[in-house]
C-alpha cells in the first residue's frame, strides 16, 4: 500500500457533521433562495462565500501552479515530493470552489452560457473561462496518480502523448475567446505548437514525468484566474475603499497569490504530517522558506508605492475599520517577513507552521476585505450570518475528508527517505 | 443615431409618484410593505428593490437662496448609461444596450452572478433574494414600450411635465436651453451629461443633486474602460508566458544535459 495511516475515527466523524449541516443549509438555500440563509442584501450583492470561497480559495489552491512551475519548469527537481500534495490541493480546492460557486449563484444552471457566449470585455467572464480551463488541467496533472495506482500503462500513454495536443487546442480557444482577434489566435498557436514540435523532434528534451505544455497552461491559466480576480474590482470605484481599489489590483492580486503559494503548501505539509503521522519534508520547507521573504517584501513594498502614487497615505489612519484591516494585514504579512527571515524559525516545524499561518491569514483578511468589507454603499450594511460562514465550513471540511481519503488509496505522498 | 432618453425636471415634480403606480402597473410588480428607517428621505418605499424599479425620494431642506424650508424630489431608477458598466460586466449578455436606448435584461442568460450590481455607480440592478428562481430587476425604460412607439409608463402618467421622453441629445438642448431661459433657478448642471460618459436619463435640479440623494462624485469615466485594459492584457500574458516559461524549461533541460554529459556519456533519468 502507497497510501498513508488514515482511519475513520472522532476527527472525521466531526468533519462530515459539519458536511451534512452544510448541505441541509445549501438545500434551505435552493428552496428558499440567497435571502433564505444569508445576509445578504441589495446593496451588498456580494459577501462572505465570494469572500472566502472564491476570492481567497482560490489564492490558497496557488501552491499547485506554483510548485509545479518551480519543479517541472524551472528544474528545481528535489522539491518533487511537495508537488503532489500540492496539486492535489489545489484540485480538490477548484472543485470544492466550483460547488460554493453553484450555491452563491442565482441562476447557476445557466452557467453553461459561458462556454458559448464569449463576453471578452467582462472580467466575470474572464474569471469563468479561467475557472474552467485551469480545472480541467489540474484534472490532467491529477490524473497520473489514479492512473499509476491501478497500473494502466495504456491510459498513462495516451495522456502523455494527446495532452500537449489538448492543451494547444485549449490554449488557442482560449485565446479567440479572450480577444475575438485572429492575429492573436494565430500567434498564440504558433508559439505553442513550436514548441510542442521542437520537443518531439528532439531539439527540446521531453519530461519524462509530465507534458510541459500542461504545466505551462496551469500556469498561464492561474496567473490570469488570479489576476482576473483583482480585475472584477477595477469597474467599482464608487464603492471599494481608495485604500483597496486601484489599477494594480490585478497584479496585488497575482503577487499575493505566488506569496500565499509555498505558504500554503508549508501549512499544509505540517499540518498533514500530524493528521497523518508521517515526517515532514524540513529540508524541503525550510528550503521554500528562504523565498518567502523575498515574496513578501515585494508584495509589502509595491503596497506601499501603490500608496504612494495615488497619494493616499493618508487614508492609512482617517478611514476607521478599513484603515485597521490595512493595518492587520500588513501586519500579519511583516510578522511572516520577519520570522521567515529567521533560520531558526526555517527549520522549526511549528515555527515554519507560524509563519505560514500569517501568510495564509493575511490573504485572506486581504480577500475579505476587497470582496466586501472595504465596500460603502449608502443606505445598507451586511454582516455575514452565522449559516453563511457554516456552509463554507462544510465545504472545506468536505475538502478535507477528500483529501485524507486520496492520501490513503493514492499514491500522494512518496515513500519517506529519512 | 437616434438614441431615446428621459428628461427629468426636479423642479416641476410635485412628488404625486403616478410614475411609480404606472411603473409598478405596467412590469406587474407587487407593492412594498411600509418601513419606518433611518437616513435620507421620507418616502415609501425606502429603496429601489426587486420589486421596485423607480422610486422618487423626498427631502427636507432649507433653500440656500431664501433660507425657508422647503421640498425637494429625487427621482430614483435605472440611468440607462451611454456605455454601462452592467453590459460590459456581464459574463453572457444577459444585459444588453439596445441600439434605441434602453438597457434591457434576459434572464434566460443570467448566472445569477449579481456582478452587475457590483459595477453599477448607482447601485441600481437589484436581485431577488427570495426566490428559488431569481432575477436581476430593474429598469427597462419600457424597452417593450418604446418598441412600439409609445413613452415608457412612468412617463405618459407625469401630469406636471416633470419627465419629457425623447431623442437624448435633443432633450440634453432643451435642459441645457433651461438653465439659460431662468437664469439662478437651476444648478448648472445637467446630471447625467458626462457621469460615468453619460447617461440615457438626464436631470434638472434647483438644489445640488446630493440633496436629492444622488451620488455627486459620479465621474466621467465610461465604467468599461476602467476593466478595458486588464482585458486587452490577457493575449500578451498568454503569450508572453508561453515564450518565457517554455524557454526557461529548454534552457534548464539544456543546462542539465550539459553536466550530465561531463560525469558520464549519455543515459536518461530513472
Amino acid at each position: 500500500m502507497n497510501g498513508v495511516d488514515f482511519k475513520f475515527g472522532k476527527g472525521s466523524a466531526v468533519l462530515l457533521l459539519l458536511v451534512l449541516i452544510a448541505a441541509v443549509l445549501a438545500i434551505i438555500r435552493f428552496a428558499g433562495g440567497l435571502g433564505s440563509i444569508t445576509n445578504l442584501n441589495d446593496g451588498y450583492g456580494w459577501g462572505f462565500w465570494i469572500g472566502f470561497d472564491i476570492l481567497a480559495g482560490i489564492a490558497l489552491a496557488a501552491g499547485g501552479f506554483v510548485m509545479a512551475a518551480v519543479v517541472y519548469l524551472f528544474g528545481n527537481e528535489k522539491y518533487h515530493p511537495l508537488i503532489r500534495p500540492a496539486i492535489l490541493t489545489a484540485f480538490l480546492g477548484y472543485l470544492l470552489f466550483i460547488v460554493g460557486l453553484i450555491v452563491d449563484l442565482g441562476r447557476p444552471w445557466n452557467i453553461f452560457h459561458v462556454l458559448v457566449n464569449w463576453q471578452h470585455h467582462s472580467a466575470m467572464f474572464e474569471v469563468a473561462a479561467c475557472v474552467i480551463c485551469y480545472t480541467v488541467v489540474l484534472a490532467l496533472e491529477f490524473a497520473p496518480n489514479v492512473f499509476e495506482r491501478f497500473n494502466w500503462t495504456t491510459l498513462t500513454n495516451l495522456w502523455r502523448n494527446l495532452t500537449p495536443l489538448f492543451i494547444i487546442v485549449l490554449l488557442t480557444v482560449f485565446t479567440a475567446a479572450m480577444t475575438h482577434n485572429v492575429v492573436w489566435t494565430v500567434v498564440a498557436f504558433l508559439v505553442l505548437a513550436l514548441f510542442e514540435v521542437m520537443v518531439r523532434a528532439g531539439a527540446i528534451r521531453r519530461d519524462p514525468k509530465v507534458p510541459t505544455l500542461l504545466i505551462m497552461a496551469g500556469v498561464i491559466f492561474s496567473t490570469l484566474h488570479q489576476s482576473s480576480l483583482g480585475s472584477i474590482f477595477l469597474i467599482a470605484p464608487d464603492r471599494l475603499h481608495p485604500l483597496y481599489y486601484s489599477p494594480m489590483i490585478p497584479i496585488m492580486f497575482f503577487l499575493s497569490a505566488v506569496m500565499v503559494g509555498p505558504a500554503m503548501v508549508i501549512f499544509e505539509s505540517v499540518t498533514g504530517s500530524r493528521f497523518f503521522h508521517r515526517k515532514p519534508e524540513i529540508g524541503l520547507l525550510s528550503g521554500l522558506a528562504k523565498a518567502m521573504p523575498w515574496l513578501l517584501l515585494i508584495y509589502i513594498v509595491l503596497k506601499m508605492v501603490e500608496l504612494a502614487v495615488t497619494g493616499e497615505f493618508g487614508l492609512l489612519f482617517a478611514s476607521g475599520g478599513t484603515s485597521a484591516l490595512f493595518w492587520l494585514e500588513m501586519l500579519l504579512f511583516l510578522v511572516a517577513f520577519f520570522m521567515f527571515l529567521s533560520r531558526g524559525v526555517r527549520n522549526s516545524t511549528s515555527g515554519l507552521w507560524w509563519a505560514a499561518m500569517f501568510v495564509v491569514v493575511g490573504v485572506v483578511v486581504n480577500r475579505l476585505t476587497v470582496a466586501f468589507m472595504a465596500h460603502h454603499v449608502p443606505g445598507h450594511t451586511y454582516t455575514p450570518d452565522p449559516r453563511e460562514i457554516l456552509v463554507t465550513i462544510g465545504i472545506i471540511s468536505a475538502g478535507v475528508l477528500v483529501f485524507a481519503f486520496c492520501a490513503k488509496y493514492l499514491p500522494i505522498f512518496e515513500e519517506e527517505h529519512a | 443615431m437616434r438614441s431615446i432618453g428621459c428628461l427629468y425636471d426636479s423642479t416641476r415634480c410635485t412628488g404625486y409618484r403616478g410614475c411609480m403606480v404606472a411603473c409598478k402597473q405596467w412590469n406587474e410588480l407587487p407593492a412594498v410593505k411600509t418601513t419606518f428607517f433611518e437616513g435620507e428621505g421620507y418616502q415609501n418605499p425606502a429603496d429601489l428593490s426587486g420589486d421596485t424599479y423607480v422610486y422618487m425620494s423626498y427631502h427636507e431642506m432649507i433653500d440656500p437662496k431664501t433660507k425657508k424650508l422647503r421640498w425637494v424630489f429625487g427621482r430614483h431608477a435605472c440611468m440607462h448609461c451611454v456605455d454601462p458598466g452592467c453590459v460590459s460586466a456581464c459574463p453572457v449578455a444577459a444585459l444588453q444596450k439596445t441600439p434605441e436606448g434602453p438597457v434591457t435584461y434576459d434572464a434566460g442568460l443570467c448566472l445569477g452572478c449579481r456582478y452587475c450590481m457590483i459595477a453599477c455607480p448607482w447601485n441600481i440592478p437589484k436581485f431577488q433574494w427570495l426566490k428559488a428562481l431569481p432575477e436581476i430587476r430593474k429598469c427597462t425604460l419600457c424597452s417593450d414600450r418604446v418598441a412600439e412607439g409609445h413613452p415608457p409608463a412612468c412617463m405618459k402618467a407625469c401630469p406636471t411635465g416633470a419627465l419629457t421622453f425623447g431623442d437624448r441629445a435633443e432633450l440634453l438642448a432643451e435642459a441645457k436651453r433651461r438653465i439659460k431661459a431662468s437664469p439662478g433657478k437651476y444648478v448648472n448642471h445637467v446630471y447625467g451629461e458626462k457621469e460615468a460618459g453619460g447617461t440615457s436619463l438626464l436631470y434638472l435640479s434647483a438644489v445640488p443633486f446630493e440633496n436629492l440623494k444622488l451620488p455627486k462624485d459620479v465621474d466621467t469615466e465610461p465604467r468599461p474602460h476602467l476593466t478595458a485594459g486588464a482585458m486587452s492584457a490577457i493575449p500578451a500574458v498568454i503569450v508572453g508566458l508561453s515564450v518565457i516559461l517554455g524557454g526557461t524549461y529548454a534552457i534548464v533541460k539544456r543546462r542539465g544535459e550539459v553536466a550530465e554529459e561531463k560525469v558520464t556519456s549519455g543515459g536518461g533519468q530513472s
